[in-house]
């Protein structure tokens, strides 16, 4: 019998073996091409976007979710003229009760199952077990999970963190022959041959439902290894087990959900069977339970009733960099991946949901692919507020919370700052915190902080540099697109304080261009690590404060893309709600840029070859995730670098997954994030470029510590710290940061 | 019945057809164009000695017991009480199906009726078979016949390909639960053509 056990220890166990990141890693990666090809053939075939067909499915899904009570009354007394039976019920115990009443009532104690999440989330075969029945899981990847006692960790590829020699060991142990990890075929033709006996044995069968179409009353069921049809057909006693939010108006609509799910789950056209099931089969009786356990809390919850549009596709896991470490047992509970970090609470409880939760590093991939367009990265942040509401996210989250109120307050932190800078005054160099290595090397500390230097914090933070007339004159650019243009510098807080290089760098090249620096004296901090840990209301309050410092109508221009995406993107969604203030937010919103925009699309375009100084050593460019995914930024960097700075770009293998920076997730979780940036580093060295150039501070010091604690030899610029070298006639200082 | 063997590159073939031949390819079955039953029942005995029908077809085209028969192979048409045991061990199955849509390469099939359905479940090997005539474009072309059912009970698949798996680290296996192989025949014989739709 499979128990999900705690959250740390399946934190602990993922973490422990090597052989499942691995494993992860090729799965996402095989997975992203074959998706990608999948897509793009939709697309061509549709002659319109992913966007466009994701949306009309999603609106077709919000059609029903708005009010479902009329399609499921419709559903039901179709299925009921077809000869179904149709049972709500409001809680996995009633589901499970029913279903055991029913099989004891037809005298049986064998159940072949088709896989149902439905059924997962019930806890059904436990139940079955204590009852004394058997259920039979009939999917290959089911069927093992359930030899190892272990839960899945994916919505398709439920065993996808098995290696196959640990299969091939599973095996032998189970059928007592040998079993070669190579030969995948002879254990896919095991399975076959000894769940056929069971398929041919038992009277009652189980499967899922893909979708309940409510015009006919027919239940869409898929599957590619044909089990599903032997577990619904053989038995005299089919039982489906589904949500109650299923449903789907007509057979047309469910053809739109079909052409999107077998891409975004395998990248398959479509899956070989592809069933519609009206009613049992002659001779056979049909049970449809159809379960709420939530749903209808969550139907009532406008900030995460989108996440009733999923189609358990899986998508959202097989870009999920934190999942590419540590597999869904610990990102997620029953369900797995993003979604499943949005509705655990709600089918299992906040405290199931608090410890998963605090892996997403928010780098808002599994938005980008959702073919339902679930606004994920939002809800997971909704959910993490609830979870630091109700106080589950334990002693950590009480620091954290403490931490970011102290935060709020810009003289606070001016005067800790600048003492934690004239304190680690001795151990500053190159722009890192060189840790005692009786610290780092070895013992218990070293595995969570010894793989990334820590940043430095300067004695003097950017603005007191940036104070008027301090800044030298920078040399000015031959061509002046931003001549007497006003531009206020937000400097972000990170940067202002610990790399102070960077917003600096981007005032000269700012002025460069002919701009009107100015440096609002109250701006403090943007709001974004707040809101990034769950804590709403302080991140509000400082997003008002920003708004207020920049209340001055002038361009507003960041060197941190993590900034843009919190005033441009996230601002207003937090406000959301008083109009007024969101008007407010969305005025600065329009007139706020990232360095790279506003020098490409914005006002401060560059000629080609402006900033060329005819070096041609080669750099990569790292794309700062949210920038890529939530502001849908593309190749914006490596197009300047090469056209207006002259520089060879290398490209980089996965340039826009995160880098593990993640804002608490990498003080949080070290391991996690230590993971993730091995990842990156790791294709950082594919492209042997000796230049990293990226536009987030927070990667960069994450970057930097990462490439410092591993020894590599690669330097990692802000994009304005690289351009500001290539100014005509740069100091030397500028030179070598 | 012409002793012609598939055609393998059909003259003048509809976009259509074309499409749905490379996505049947593309699935990991056979497409053939064949002008009628005989050529079936001539490759159904040639990978077979026993080769069951479904009873839906057996119904339809009473026939094709016999020609299988004149092939010297075994005709099984499962009965009611246990058609699972009827086929259990039968390599070689046929059906027809109600349609073919080419967007997917997929063959629609209707198998209420568990005796029919044992049929394209048990094989090794399955010959869908489909007229010329009931070929469509889009998978909302098979909605629109469902829709046409009006409720009744049944059970239709769209199948695509022989059975898979890649659920052992994403390796890909052909042959699971299902068939491992499917040839997918059309029927562009004259009669086959010009006749109704049989759904
Ligand atoms: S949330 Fe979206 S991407 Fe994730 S499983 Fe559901 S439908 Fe797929």
């Amino acid at each position: 019998m499979s128990v999900i056990r705690s959250f740390g220890e399946r934190y602990a166990t993922a973490l422990a073996d090597p052989d499942v990141r691995a494993g992860l890693t090729a799965f996402q990666r095989g997975w992203r091409v074959s998706r990608d090809a999948a897509i793009a053939e939709l697309e061509a075939q549709e002659g319109r976007s992913f966007d466009e067909l994701r949306a009309e499915l999603a609106a077709i899904k919000d059609g029903v979710l708005a009010d479902w009570e009329p399609h499921l009354d419709t559903f039901t007394a179709n299925a009921t003229a077809a000869g179904a039976e149709v049972v709500r019920v409001a809680t996995p115990g009633e589901a499970n009760a029913l279903i055991t009443e029913r099989m004891q009532a037809a005298g049986a104690d064998l159940m072949v199952k088709g896989k149902s999440m439905v059924s997962e989330e019930m806890g059904l075969n436990s139940h079955l077990e204590a009852a004394g029945m058997t259920p039979v899981e009939t999917d290959l990847g089911e069927w093992i999970l359930q030899l190892a006692e272990e839960t899945p960790s994916h919505l398709v590829m439920p065993a996808i963190h098995k290696r196959k020699e640990v299969i091939a060991e599973l095996f032998e142990r189970v059928l007592e022959r040998p079993f070669p990890p190579d030969d995948i075929d002879r254990m896919v033709k095991a399975a076959r041959t000894e769940l056929r006996e069971r398929f041919l044995a038992s009277s009652v069968g189980l499967s899922g439902a893909n979708a309940l179409i409510t015009e006919g009353g027919s239940i869409l069921l898929v599957c590619n290894e044909g089990n599903n049809r032997m577990s619904v057909a053989l038995p005299k006693l089919h039982v489906v087990t589904a949500g109650i939010e299923k449903l789907l108006p007509t057979y047309a609509d469910a053809m739109k959900q079909v052409r999107l799910l077998g891409r975004s789950a395998t990248g398959q056209p479509i899956t070989i069977y592809t069933n519609f099931l009206t009613g049992p089969r002659p001779g056979q009786e049909q049970l449809i339970v159809l379960l709420d356990n939530g749903r209808t809390a969550m139907a009532e919850d406008p900030d995460v009733a989108a996440a009733l549009r999923c189609i358990r596709c899986g998508a959202c896991a097989d870009v999920c960099p934190p999942y590419g470490v540590v597999g869904g047992h610990a990102f997620g509970h029953v369900y797995t991946g993003a979604i499943g970090l949005v509705n655990t609470s709600f089918h299992h409880g906040i405290e199931a949901a608090a410890g998963p939760q605090s892996l997403c590093v928010s780098c808002g991939a599994c938005a980008t692919v959702c073919p339902v367009e679930i606004p994920l990265p939002v809800q997971i942040l909704e959910i993490r507020e609830n979870v630091a509401r109700s106080g589950e996210s334990g002693t950590a989250g009480r620091v954290t919370r403490l931490a970011l109120r102290a935060f709020q307050h810009p003289t606070l932190v001016d005067l800790g700052l600048r003492a934690v800078g004239v304190a680690t005054t001795p151990l500053r160099r190159d722009g890192v915190t060189a840790l005692p290595s009786a610290l780092t090397a070895r013992g218990p500390l070293a595995e969570r902080i010894g793989w990334r230097t820590p940043p430095a914090v300067p004695a003097r933070p950017a603005r007191d540099t940036l104070r008027h007339g301090r800044l030298e004159e920078p040399p000015r650019l031959a061509e002046q697109p931003l001549a007497g243009r006003k531009v206020q510098l937000f400097l972000q807080c990170v940067s202002d304080r610990m790399a102070p290089d960077i917003p600096i760098a981007a005032a000269k090249l700012l002025r460069a261009a002919g701009a009107q620096v100015t440096v609002p004296r109250d701006q403090h901090c943007c709001g974004l690590p707040a809101y990034d840990s769950g804590e709403q209301d302080t991140a509000r309050s400082m997003v008002r404060q920003t708004m207020a410092a920049l209340a001055d109508g002038a361009d507003v221009v960041t060197p941190a893309s993590s900034c843009l995406a919190m005033i441009g993107h996230d601002a207003p969604y937090l406000l959301r709600g008083d109009v007024a203030e969101v008007e407010r937010a969305q005025e600065l919103a329009g007139r706020t840029y990232d360095l790279i925009s506003y020098l490409t699309s914005g006002p401060g375009r560059l000629p080609a070859g402006s900033l060329d100084d005819g070096d041609r050593t080669p750099v990569t460019v790292h794309r700062f995730c949210q920038a890529s995914n939530t502001l849908g930024r593309t190749d914006a960097i490596e197009s300047f670098l090469r056209d207006v700075a002259g520089a060879p770009v290398v490209p980089l293998p996965e340039a826009s997954e995160c880098c593990g920076f993640g804002g608490s997730t990498s003080v949080r979780n070290p391991e996690l994030s230590s993971g993730i940036l091995d990842r990156k580093l790791g294709c950082v060295d594919r492209t042997e470029a000796s230049v990293l150039i990226t536009d987030n501070p927070g990667c960069i010091l994450h970057l930097r510590g990462g490439v410092h604690a591993s020894g590599r030899e690669v330097e990692v610029l802000h994009l304005a710290e690289y351009l500001v070298r290539r100014l005509p006639g740069a100091t030397s200082t500028d030179q070598e940061r | 019945m012409t002793d012609r063997t598939a055609h393998d590159t059909p003259v003048a073939a509809s976009p259509q057809r074309q499409l749905l031949r490379t996505r049947v390819e593309a699935a990991a079955s056979t497409y053939q164009e064949v002008d009628g039953w005989e050529q079936v029942s001539a490759h159904a005995a040639a990978h077979g000695d026993r080769v069951a029908i479904a009873p839906s077809l057996h119904a339809a085209q009473p026939a094709l017991a016999a020609s299988l028969e004149a092939h010297g192979c075994t005709a099984v048409v499962p009965g009611t009480d246990d058609p699972a045991a009827d086929v259990a061990d039968v390599p070689v199955a046929i059906v027809a199906g109600v349609l073919a849509v080419a967007e997917t390469g997929s063959v629609l099939v209707s198998e209420h009726e568990l005796a029919d359905r044992v049929v394209t479940m048990l094989c090794k090997r399955l010959l869908q078979v489909v007229d010329a005539a009931d070929v469509v474009d889009r998978l909302e072309d098979a909605a629109v016949w469902l829709a046409a059912r009006g409720g009744r009970a049944g059970f239709a698949s769209l199948m695509t390909g022989p059975s898979r798996t890649a659920d052992i680290e994403r390796s890909l296996t052909i042959g699971v639960q299902g068939p491992d192989e499917v040839d997918v025949f059309v029927l562009v014989g004259t009669d086959a053509a010009t006749e109704e739709s049989t759904t």
